[in-house]
């Protein structure tokens, strides 16, 4: 006889990922549980600019995954869920020099290959954007893509009535079995049917062989002025350089200014490997906010309040993990998004839900999410393989 | 070779104390201060032509600390008009203003005074309403009184000093609300030290020649605009009241002003004087000498000298004086209408973060009620927020702030850069 169970399925972390695949869930009418080392939005997902972006997606993959959760994204706002969160706008992307030229060149052929929701409704100099400044060669707009503040996203999905909250509650150990799943939650023994775990960058702690490591950004919040003086993000082409080709390969500052609802600024970023959010320097903040100010002059009258790393959970190969634990198919991880889960969370919920259930994937993206699998990182295969 | 000198951010009491037992030992020290004059809150200097209204006691220990600082000559190097920016973990410090730099000191001091704590009560962000701090910095650098009926409201014995003051002035205050009661506690008040005893003995008489209303265990409830004036309700323990001023100076005792203030493990970081503990202007001189002669013996690898007994007697004095002006302000607190402003910068209510519901998480009134995250980064409502969301059990409102205060992005961009250059 199968034990009782607490709840159908647990998810661990509650951060847009997590919140995410538990609205799915309660929505199909499960019985879904969220626990969370801190609670809501705690970590990437409360720190984020809240671009949800096709163009800084590595192509393949990421830029296909990208743009079906846009869609997907998109259609949750129309339904309501979302529309508190999420708003269209433009988005920018600026360069200078040889090594921009060509990459904004690689994101108009990669935006034309996905032919999806977001186009170049223009390609020029500074003038397309009014407050542009002389650090701009070269202005892309985009059209299509949106802003979504995580914390938002976050607060619409754990609304829902099914979803029982627990934290602060940290899940120390798990075990699975043929019928479920017993979890540790902070010393409390729970019985669930199925185990979500979408950790970021707590992942090691439960999974010691998934490589998922933190990486810091500096961000940076200036005070508030006039609300939409800027429509949309503008983005430094050095940054799709820095996603696509990793991190220090980019010769200029890869700088992102997005306008936030609340009149401000959040400016970022840089890449450490690091996990400290208070570890902020004077001289990268200078390094970040010249270029800033050069592409757009008017934050020179602005006030920089304050100042912080953004931590978010990477992986080893650049790509998301996402789907059953090698072995234990009751047991389920999608994290490592690296500041990627608020463009991707509606859609990967929507497809883990769909794992959760059994059932199986729309063909449109069996391929793309198996490339997430977690089995790519699994011990005994790379024996194998050796 | 880095930067050899010393920085010491505030030219108050504690600040130029460090400073000159630091050169005193041999450092070249630099000391900034945001303000136009070295002097901080305590010794603030009057403005050009305005006269200074420091008591003889005050200029004579004003002008021994300053002989003491002008002895050490060129060791000393003083620039007003410069802002602290922050310290980061590489050891760089930010200074904007006059003396803008980004400079790696060898060690820093950080003594940049108190703050007052004001409780928020409805009404509180009206014009004209202000600290009771703020205006007694008007009056050192001014030595006018302010226009029109002024009313002193809260708690500490600010009140009683700022109130004789105006009377000194010939402007008595409409009334002085003290939420305590300091004159029922006879006993510990004989036990403080005879200076105190002596100072609140000048004030009281003031007080009492000019006819001020005293009211205690009385609490300003609140302030609300008529007729071009402000007026403010008063619960008494005899019953309400209405009074009318111009100005209301609110007051609920001070505190360290430590936000912002990080530490750095790239060099050694002290505070001293009232932003490590807010003791007051005798124990800041105190702590200032002793904390400037154990920093010099740091750097020179010598054992830290003996704790000051000054310290020691003036913490005590303290802790009698926090006893005396003890009253419960968590029912203040928990009786704030739902429209009381909580957060200034972002106009925040009581009633905004009721609606996160009970106990919400740090990061919930954070990114979801928006406390904390305007320009003052929680300096003002950060502690009223964290006793509102959880009278139990207080959290801290989430990761220290930083830089020390809002920049400038011009000013940041500006400043030139001094960590690279060589000295010897």
């Amino acid at each position: 006889m199968a034990k009782a169970q607490d709840h159908d399925v647990l998810i661990a972390g509650a951060g847009i990922v997590g919140a995410s695949v538990a609205w799915h869930l309660a929505e199909a009418g499960l019985k879904v549980a969220v626990a969370d080392a801190t609670g809501p939005a705690a970590a990437a997902s409360g720190a984020s600019d809240g671009a949800v972006s096709v163009a800084s997606k590595k192509p393949g993959v990421m830029a296909r995954l990208a743009t079906g959760s846009l869609l997907y994204t998109r259609e949750l706002a129309a339904r309501g869920l979302l529309g508190p969160a999420y708003a269209a706008r433009p988005s920018y992307v600026f360069g200078a020099g040889e090594d921009e030229m060509a990459a904004i060149d690689a994101l108009i052929a990669k935006l034309a290959a996905l032919a999806g929701p977001v186009r170049v409704c223009a390609d020029g100099g500074p003038k397309l954007l009014p407050g542009a400044g002389a650090g701009i060669e070269r202005l892309v707009v985009l059209a299509g893509e949106g802003h979504m503040p995580g914390h938002k996203a976050v607060r619409a999905y754990l609304a829902h009535p099914r979803i029982t909250p627990l934290w602060p509650a940290r899940i120390n150990a798990f075990a699975a079995d043929d019928s479920g799943v017993e979890v540790d939650l902070g010393g409390k023994p729970l019985r669930v049917g199925v185990l979500v775990a979408a950790l970021g960058t707590s992942t090691p702690a439960l999974f010691p062989w998934l490589p998922v490591l933190p990486r810091a950004g500096q961000l940076i919040v200036t005070d508030a002025g006039p609300v939409g003086a800027l429509p949309g993000s503008l983005t430094a082409a050095a940054y799709l350089l820095a996603k696509t080709e990793g991190p220090g390969r980019e010769a200029l500052p890869p700088v992102v200014i997005d306008p936030l609802g609340t009149g401000q600024f959040l400016i970022g970023s840089s890449r450490e490997e690091h996990a400290d959010p208070t570890r902020v320097d004077f001289a990268t903040l200078r390094h970040l906010l010249a270029r800033a100010a050069a592409a757009y002059p008017a934050l020179t009258e602005r006030r920089v309040i304050r100042a912080f790393a953004g931590i978010r959970a990477a992986v080893s190969d650049g790509l998301p993990i996402v789907g059953p634990m090698p072995g234990s198919p009751r047991v389920i991880v999608a994290t490592g998004f690296e500041g990627d889960g608020i463009c991707l969370s509606a859609l990967i919920g929507r497809e883990v839900a769909g794992m959760v259930r059994g059932a199986s994937p729309g063909a449109e993206w069996a391929a793309d999410i198996a490339a997430l699998a977690p089995a790519r990182f699994d011990p005994a295969r790379q024996e194998c393989v050796a | 070779m880095g930067d050899p000198r010393i920085l010491v951010v505030g030219a108050g009491l504690a600040g130029l104390a460090a400073a000159a037992e630091l050169a005193c030992a041999g450092h070249q020290v630099l000391v900034v201060d945001q303000a136009r004059q070295p002097g901080g809150a305590v010794h603030r200097q009057p403005l050009p032509g305005a006269r200074s209204l420091a008591s003889p006691a005050q200029a004579r220990r004003w002008r021994a600390l300053m002989a003491d600082v002008d002895a050490q000559g060129a060791r000393i190097e003083i620039a007003c008009n410069t802002r602290f920016g922050g310290v980061d973990h590489t050891g760089t410090v930010l200074l904007t203003g006059d003396a803008a730099a980004l400079l790696q000191p060898q060690a820093l001091v950080l003594a940049v005074g108190a703050r007052e704590k004001v409780q928020p009560r409805p009404g509180w962000t009206l014009p004209w309403v202000t600290t009771a701090g703020a205006l007694q910095v008007e009056i050192k650098t001014t030595s006018e009184p302010p226009a029109g009926r002024v009313l002193l409201a809260g708690s500490g014995p600010l009140l009683l000093a700022l109130g004789a003051e105006l009377v000194r002035l010939g402007q008595p205050p409409v009334a002085i609300i003290e939420a305590a009661r300091p004159f029922s506690h006879p006993l510990q008040s004989l036990a403080l030290p005879p200076p105190y005893m002596v100072e609140a003995a000048r004030h009281l008489a003031r007080l009492v020649r000019a006819r001020v209303p005293v009211f205690t265990g009385a609490a300003l409830t609140r302030i609300s605009e008529h007729e071009g004036a402000l007026l403010a309700e008063i619960a008494t323990r005899k019953g309400s009241l209405g009074l009318a001023a111009d100005r209301i100076c609110l007051h609920d005792g001070i505190r360290p002003n430590d936000t912002g203030l990080t530490d750095s493990t790239a060099l050694p970081v002290l505070r001293l004087g009232d932003c490590r503990e807010a003791l007051g202007a005798a124990a800041a001189l105190a702590d200032g000498r002793a904390g400037g002669a154990a920093l010099a013996a740091r750097l020179a690898g010598l054992p830290a000298p003996a704790a000051s007994s000054a310290l020691a007697r003036e913490a005590l004095a303290q802790a009698r004086l926090a006893r005396i002006y003890a009253h419960d302000s968590a029912a203040a607190l928990a009786a704030l209408p739902a429209d009381t402003v909580i957060c200034r910068c972002e106009n925040r209510t009581r009633a905004d973060l009721d609606a996160l519901g009970p106990s919400p998480t740090t990061r919930q009134l954070r990114l979801d009620g928006r406390f904390g995250m305007g320009a003052c980064q929680g300096r003002f409502c950060a502690d009223w927020v964290a006793r509102l969301a959880r009278p139990d059990a207080p959290q801290p409102l989430g990761i220290p702030r930083w830089p020390a205060r809002p920049i400038s992005v011009a000013e940041l961009l500006a400043a030139p850069d001094l960590t690279s250059g060589e000295f010897e």
